[in-house]
């Protein structure tokens, strides 16, 4: 398999989309996952090619109708459990595919 | 090395709504030669146009725009809520905001990883809602060492 690339957005891309970042790093690190993470702003996200992004709900809302990749939601960037379970279940998801 | 300096601080800051909170946040950046106050309205648009994703866990605000001509240079400010407000978003009540202006999408990450670190901890927290001066929350923010 090719390196997973992962896609932190927000409005800017220069902000809350690093703090995502930094705990989509940690869970990764965690649970010995490789992957390639960087933050995108939502006005160009759909257009960047990755695996995957990760966003806010109200980012998403903007997004999901462009986006060619699924777009996960997390409510709580500083629950370590929320953040965890939806990257390790976008995981499993890609293993089950195979 | 600091992470936050302490002119950079304010608590016990009263603000009756959202619009008010960054404002006050901003007014720091401002009062510092950061930015224009052209920033802090380009702040609370994005809230209007993006809604409240902002607010990035309970009780808090990163509130920021895009990097623009009314960013002066790269810096942050902290305010805490004497009150809290609400944004509109699942994590509200928000009673504290980090203020973040950046000339470039580049230039500021490490400074905003090493706030972010310490932000997110949660005995650093919990301390700053708690703060009631500009000295607490700064000692509580600068004894986080990742």
């Amino acid at each position: 398999m090719e390196e997973l690339t992962i896609q932190a957005v927000c409005g800017f891309g220069c902000g809350s989309s690093l703090l995502l970042r930094m705990k989509i790093d940690k869970v990764l690190k965690e649970e010995g996952i490789t992957a390639r993470t960087f933050c995108g702003d939502v006005a160009t996200a759909a257009a960047t090619p990755c695996d995957v992004i990760f966003c806010s709900e109200e980012i998403a809302d903007r997004l999901i109708d462009r986006a060619k990749v699924p777009v996960i939601t997390v409510v709580n960037f500083n629950n370590p459990d929320e953040v965890k379970e939806k990257v390790m279940g976008y995981i499993q998801s890609l293993e089950d595919k195979q | 090395m600091e992470i936050l300096s302490l002119d950079h601080i304010l608590t016990g800051v009263r603000a009756e709504n959202w619009q008010q909170a960054v404002e006050a946040a901003g007014q720091i950046l401002v009062d510092h030669g950061s930015i224009t106050p052209q920033y802090i309205e380009n702040m609370i648009q994005a809230v209007y146009d993006m809604g409240p994703y902002m607010v990035l866990m309970p009780h808090f605000a990163l509130a920021h725009a895009a990097p623009c001509d009314a960013v002066l240079r790269d810096d942050m400010s902290l305010v805490i809520l004497e009150e809290p407000v609400v944004f509109g978003s699942p994590n509200d009540p928000v009673k504290v905001i980090l203020c973040l202006a950046c000339i470039d999408k580049e230039s500021h990450m490490n400074s905003l990883t090493r706030v972010a670190e310490a932000l997110m901890d949660e005995t650093v927290f919990d301390a700053l809602m708690k703060a009631s001066t500009a000295e607490e929350a700064y000692e509580a923010l600068n004894s986080f060492s990742i």
